[in-house]
């Protein structure tokens, strides 16, 4: 099996070449006269399995190397092993919290030090290599996720015909809206892994469509008052098919695919369907699947419609004709003119 | 008298020494030669004012630890100590233990010198 590696630093050459002695043969030996000679040979490898740190050293001394490693993150996947003789208890205190895992005391005592530090690498490798099979089931658990959204969206696209690339551009555009309102509004900030299950998310939210009948769906004219409350059932009959598959996609992809498809027709004036949410009573990435719904259709042809340009359509979103929006995202909207222009042009 | 035997006289926990350094005995001496050095670099002095402290206490505790590493037992007892009152405040007090110490540093220095021409 091939070596691990251990990282000496010390700024006396005794202490290092007593440690060195100790480590070298079961470990490889890399050894460091100060904290910028550390954290050099650390930026350089990423094969080092542990770090055995004095703490008093000129220049950049222990805690500088550990609060450099908690910037890194190094911190979380090699251990650091205070090798001191200092006692000063706020110093030691300090070195714990910066993620130290074991404080030994100089002179020690070679066969103990042997065995607690090869402990903590064996502990730490299990730990890492634990971690690195749970990224890659999280990776290929999205690739399923977005293969299962993938084909459901392409069977409404199929079964609704004025509707191609509508779900793939509506979702491209709510990630890219979400984005635009999470910068400019703290209220609404979200993280970015968020933000793209909420753009993933979107392409769900005309499933209920599957259960319109062709007449109405593919009507080229305008909708009666019945019919258009047939269709207006697409958001909770959409919901009803993501509730009979909850476990196709996870937990956060599944809340938010549900929460656009019922509330991607609500508005901030609470004249909007099913629920007649008022404001944020809908949520932001519904909010948000709302506008980018609405855009893309304007924007698109129709079987009933020509396409709109972009101004016309924005005009028509601000003039209120599809229904009130929230300001902050509308705002958001229309600072992403050229995002949303690039994003169209592309597609 | 041999040299470990002589530094044993002189409180040096020889055989501790060698255990930390896996019984490597070349190594342990080249230790120690580099000890002496050490010293000569930055000698222990009762020379010196309040307003450099730090710098001596600094360089007292480096030898602390790689004489507590060596197992050189007299010298780790009394660095501690003088570290201790240095970091106290205690200058005068530490310049009284680093008067007491020197000449034991001194015999245990020329121990290690006198064995490092005889190689």
């Amino acid at each position: 099996m091939e070596k691990k590696t251990i990282l000496i630093v010390d700024d006396v050459e005794i202490n290092r070449a007593v440690l060195a002695e100790i480590f070298k043969d079961e470990y490889d030996i890399l050894e460091a006269a100060g904290g910028e000679e550390a954290l050099a040979i650390m930026n350089g490898n990423e094969e080092i399995s542990a770090v055995l740190l004095d703490l008093l050293m000129p220049g950049i001394d222990g805690l500088g190397v550990l609060k450099n490693m908690n910037v890194t993150g190094k911190i979380r996947t090699v251990p650091v092993f205070l090798i001191t003789a200092a006692e000063n208890r706020d110093l030691l205190l300090e070195a714990y919290h910066l993620g130290a895992v074991d404080i030994i005391t100089k002179p020690f005592y070679a066969h103990f030090l042997k065995h607690r530090i090869k402990n903590i690498i064996d502990l730490y490798s299990y730990q890492n290599e634990l971690e690195s099979i749970v990224a890659e089931q999280v990776t290929r658990l999205n690739k399923v996720n977005r293969s299962v959204i993938a084909a459901l969206a392409a069977l409404i696209e199929f079964r609704d015909c004025e509707t191609g690339g509508h779900v793939r551009r509506m979702s491209t555009l709510t990630w890219l809206l979400m984005q635009a309102v999470s910068e400019r509004y703290p209220e609404y900030h979200l993280p970015s892994d968020e933000i793209d299950k909420i753009g993933m998310s979107a392409v769900l939210h005309d499933v209920g469509k599957i259960s319109i009948p062709d007449p109405i769906l593919n009507k080229p004219g305008k909708l009666t008052a019945e019919e258009f409350e047939i269709m207006k059932t697409h958001t909770v009959k959409g919901c009803e098919i993501l509730q009979k598959i909850p476990d196709l996609v996870d937990e956060g992809t599944y809340v938010y695919s549900y929460d656009i498809c019922r509330h991607h027709h609500e508005r901030w004036d609470g004249k909007g369907y099913p629920d007649g949410l008022v404001g944020d009573e809908t949520s932001i990435w519904s909010q948000v699947a709302a506008v980018a719904d609405v855009y893309d259709a304007l924007t698109s042809d129709r079987i009933y419609k020509k396409a709109y340009s972009h101004d016309v359509a924005t005009q028509m979103i601000l003039n209120g004709e599809c229904g009130a929006f929230n300001p902050k995202v509308l705002d958001a909207f229309l600072n992403a003119k050229e995002k949303i222009l690039a994003m169209y042009q592309e597609s | 008298m041999d040299f470990f035997e002589e530094m044993q006289t002189l409180g040096v926990d020889v055989e501790e020494g060698m255990d930390r350094l896996m019984g490597n005995t070349a190594l342990y001496e080249r230790m120690l030669v580099k000890f002496a050095d050490m010293l000569k670099e930055t000698p222990v002095t009762d020379d010196f004012g309040r307003e450099n402290s730090t710098e001596v206490t600094e360089s007292i505790h480096a030898l602390k630890g790689a004489a507590g590493n060596l197992s050189i037992r007299p010298l780790y007892e009394a660095y501690t100590e003088i570290v201790n009152l240095l970091r106290a405040g205690e200058i005068s007090r530490a310049k009284d233990e680093i008067r007491k110490i020197l000449p034991v540093q001194e015999k245990i220095v020329n121990c290690i010198r006198r064995h490092e021409l005889e190689e």
